[in-house]
């Protein structure tokens, strides 16, 4: 274990030599233009935009925050130059609360769902254990204490018909052939 | 010749048609004749399509103008391996090739299991000749690439300069390659409804298709951003884009398709599920075509738009239709007793890894369609770009990379108390212990450093894994370290392989977090003998020059580079202005190391001869293709892992 610990060392000190170089807010203009985008065809978020459209729009938001102008008035007068299609993401309000929304909302019932369709499965096998159902997955083995788990020593009756029906079909489609 | 081409693509309509009908019949009779047959056809349309794609790339390197795609997309003063690139630069060369990439897939499925005399591998034809009916009808009826121009133009239009780099000329195959290859797992998974068949044997080899595929769309999207990164000249390599998401979210559904179908193997649940996750992996992937042609979203990738959207958005209504429908007539195929020990178990902690992909693909799904779905409802034109997905995408990423850490140290059916103890103290006190020596450092914000948290996290856990399965080898092995390593990692290819492939993960997470959190950027105009400093960068411009390329003018800002006042070498920023095109190309000057990248792009030559110079510091940007590369060796090591098959066949009766 102890001989694994300088590699993993290493690996973070690259890391960590990286970010002291760099470690430093970004400015106001950086974090306006980093969040619009460009309203020419190339559709590239501003910040890093090089065409003309974006050139001029970035001399635009550079020269609001010099006059002092905060944030959401310099998006403000943009927006309402070019359109809301200028807005990297659009603003969470009225339909387009939605797309802000149904990810986080589809995550959380997706834990939900998954939760009590695991809790049934707990119950169920409890349930089973209860009433003394024999050979309750006895095949599989235990994990061993060092966190692996050995092969299956038996097999389950699905499996052995599985195997059963797999080789009567091999030889019955062998005998269509041969025919 | 053209006609030869036509020919060749009509035969191959024929050709799949029949294979469809041939095995169909063959199954319904029980017949080996027609089964055979259909084999045959299916090998024919291969044989036709790598004919056409001979024909085509005949008239591309001749640049016969003729033809209507040549001149669309080569000119004569392109260069050689261009021409031969520009194969895949158009939509109907694109769709050629997709044909040809999925022609290979059957036959090589067939050649594969050439001596299972299973009809259910006939099963499996069927279904890819399905789609090659599909994609032959298209290139034949709709969009020939064997158009002939009535009156051929001197030169042609030449290639989109995008596209005129070494990097464009392997990745859309290698994407196309994973895209492609979801065939296969969707084909197992029909025939399986189709022919009603249980038992957990074709999941084996189901997963290892897919681990192919899965890994070369992983390499596809890569390469993809490297491209961005060296190409598109705006500091970074992903953006977010419709066509980058498109790539994305069949990778994300194959990812948890390739974590659920071990609960399968195991215990024979999540039947139903995992069928689903098949389907939707491959609709994905179509999805993905449909996105990049069909010119719906504007995109830096869609190179080719045109008016066969509907035919895309109608296969993949098609085909979701009749899977579903399957999958509801065979529900009792499907069922299984579903029992469990714990939630807090192996088990449980897939069930919920499962959710955060699906919840990840589903997000940038929303995300990507809904500028679409927002104008058609509101009237008003909107975009979802990089702001929204990075504050959307990256909290359930990272939820995902914590679960990356925890799931592979909860031990199956049943982690105890003492397990968890003992399985997580150590990797949480990393994790705490990294995100205090980060916060000095300069890292703030709940993201960074819930991701560092994380990344600790999770290589502390890796590292635990390795070195218990050592421990408990350590009678049997007394070689070195890295022997005892190799060993283990031979004896359960499947889990090293995972665990590799894991870290890899990580390592991507971290050059991630460097190069977007602490990235540095400094720009302005310089005169000769000017600098300009970034960080502990100076760089200063000792000439401005003009050269005629081929096909391009170039101008080139020469910079040299010193970092804290020691000269470390000469850069050649360019911008090219390509005369087909008449659009400047950005050429960066990239100074790399294992730390960071210096990304130096020339915006422009000003009017009063001093050139605009915008530089970038991408800290760690290094660390993303090297994670990629660690879970390509990753993929290798878990896809080589055949003992279970094995051990399979020799208990068979």
């Amino acid at each position: 274990m102890s001989r694994f610990v300088p590699a993993v060392l290493l690996f973070f000190l690259i890391a960590a030599s990286a970010a002291p170089s760099s470690a430093k807010p970004r400015d106001l203009a950086h974090e306006i233009t980093s969040n619009i985008i460009c309203p020419c065809s190339c559709g590239e978020v501003l910040s890093g935009c090089t065409c003309e459209t974006g050139k001029s729009m970035q001399a635009t938001v550079e020269n609001g925050v010099k006059m002092g102008k905060s944030k959401d008035q310099i998006v403000g007068a943009l927006v309402s130059q070019y359109g809301e299609v200028i807005r990297g993401a659009p603003k969470a309000e009225g339909f387009n609360l939605i797309v802000w929304v149904a990810p986080f909302a589809a995550t959380l019932a997706g834990f939900a769902i998954a939760f009590f369709v695991l809790r049934k499965w707990v119950r169920r096998r409890a349930a089973l254990y209860a009433a003394g159902a024999p050979g309750l997955e006895g095949s599989e083995p235990e994990a061993r204490p060092d966190g692996t788990v050995p092969f299956p020593t038996g097999r389950s009756l699905e499996g052995d018909l599985d195997a059963l029906r797999r080789r009567a079909e091999e030889e019955l489609g062998e005998m269509r052939r041969k025919r | 010749m053209s006609e030869l081409g036509r020919l060749a693509l009509l035969l191959g309509f024929g050709c799949s048609c029949f294979a469809v009908g041939s095995i169909a019949w063959g199954l319904r009779t029980g017949l080996s004749g027609p089964l055979r047959s259909g084999r045959r056809a299916v090998w024919a349309v291969c044989g036709l399509a790598l004919f056409a794609v001979i024909l085509l790339e005949r008239a591309l390197l001749a640049r016969d103008m003729s033809y209507r795609y040549v001149a669309e997309h080569t000119s004569k003063d392109l260069p050689l391996h261009y021409a031969f690139s520009s194969l895949w630069a158009g939509q109907e060369g694109s769709l050629l090739l997709w044909l040809l990439i999925l022609s290979a897939y059957g036959s090589a499925f067939l050649l594969a299991y050439r001596k299972r005399l299973d009809p259910f591998y006939d099963a499996v034809a069927m279904v890819v000749a399905s789609v090659m009916i599909f994609f032959t009808a298209l290139l034949s009826f709709v969009c020939s690439p064997f158009r002939i121009l009535a009156t051929p133009p001197p030169d042609g239009m030449g290639l989109n300069p995008l596209l005129q780099d070494p990097g464009m000329m392997i990745h859309p195959p290698i994407l196309y390659t994973g895209y492609v290859g979801f065939i296969i797992p969707f084909g197992f998974a029909i025939a399986v409804l189709l022919l009603n068949r249980s038992g957990t044997r074709w999941i084996e080899e189901v997963r290892r298709w897919t681990l192919f595929c899965w890994g070369f769309l992983g390499v596809g999207i890569l390469l993809g951003a490297r491209w961005a990164y060296i190409e598109l000249g705006w500091g970074g390599y992903w953006g977010w884009d419709p066509v980058e998401n498109a790539s994305l979210m069949p990778w994300l559904v194959g990812t948890a398709f390739l974590h659920s179908v071990m609960i399968e193997q195991r215990r024979g649940m999540l039947k139903t599920w995992n069928i689903a996750l098949i389907v939707l992996t491959f609709e994905l992937s179509i999805f993905g075509t449909f996105l990049t042609r069909s010119g719906v979203l504007t995109s830096v990738h869609s190179f080719a738009e045109s008016n066969i959207g509907p035919w895309f958005l109608g296969f993949i209504l098609l085909s979701s239709t009749i899977a579903t429908a399957l999958i509801l007539y065979r529900k009792a195929l499907l069922e299984s007793e579903n029992r469990m020990e714990a939630i807090v178990s192996r088990e449980g902690s897939f069930l919920f890894n499962n959710v955060l992909f699906v919840a990840l693909t589903f997000a940038t799904f929303l995300g990507t369609t809904f500028p679409v779905i927002s104008e058609a409802v509101t009237g008003t034109k909107i975009s979802v770009s990089a702001p929204f997905f990075n504050r959307v995408n990256v909290p359930i990423a990272l939820a995902l990379l914590l679960l990356t850490g925890a799931g592979p140290v909860l031990s199956w059916k049943r982690a105890t108390a003492s397990v968890l103890k003992r399985n997580f103290i150590l990797p949480a006190f990393m994790g705490v212990l990294a995100t205090a020596v980060a916060i000095p450092f300069g890292a703030s914000g709940v993201y960074p450093l819930v991701c560092i948290f994380a990344a600790a996290f999770v290589t502390t856990t890796i590292v635990m894994e390795f070195a218990r399965g050592i421990q408990a080898r350590k009678d049997l092995e007394t070689g070195a370290l890295p022997s005892q390593v190799a060993h283990l990692v031979q004896k359960n290819k499947r889990r090293y392989g995972g665990y590799i492939i894991h870290g890899g993960m990580v390592v991507l997470f971290i050059g991630v977090l460097g190069s977007s959190v602490f990235q540095k950027e400094a720009h302005g105009p310089l005169k000769n003998g000017q600098a300009l400093a970034i960080g502990p960068y100076t760089l200063t411009l000792r000439g401005v020059t003009e050269q005629q390329r081929q096909n391009a003018s170039l101008t080139t800002a020469i910079l040299d580079v010193s970092r804290g006042g020691k000269f470390v070498g000469t850069q050649h920023a360019s911008k090219a202005f390509y005369s087909k095109a008449q659009q400047p190309m950005t050429e960066v000057a990239l100074h790399s190391t294992p730390a960071e990248d210096l990304y130096m792009i020339l915006g422009g030559v000003n009017e009063d001869g001093s050139a605009s110079i915008q530089a970038y510091i991408n800290p760690l940007v290094s660390y993303v293709w090297v994670g990629g590369l660690i879970m390509v060796f990753g993929i290798f090591i878990a896809a080589s892992d055949k003992m279970r098959l094995r051990r399979e066949e020799k208990l068979a009766p």
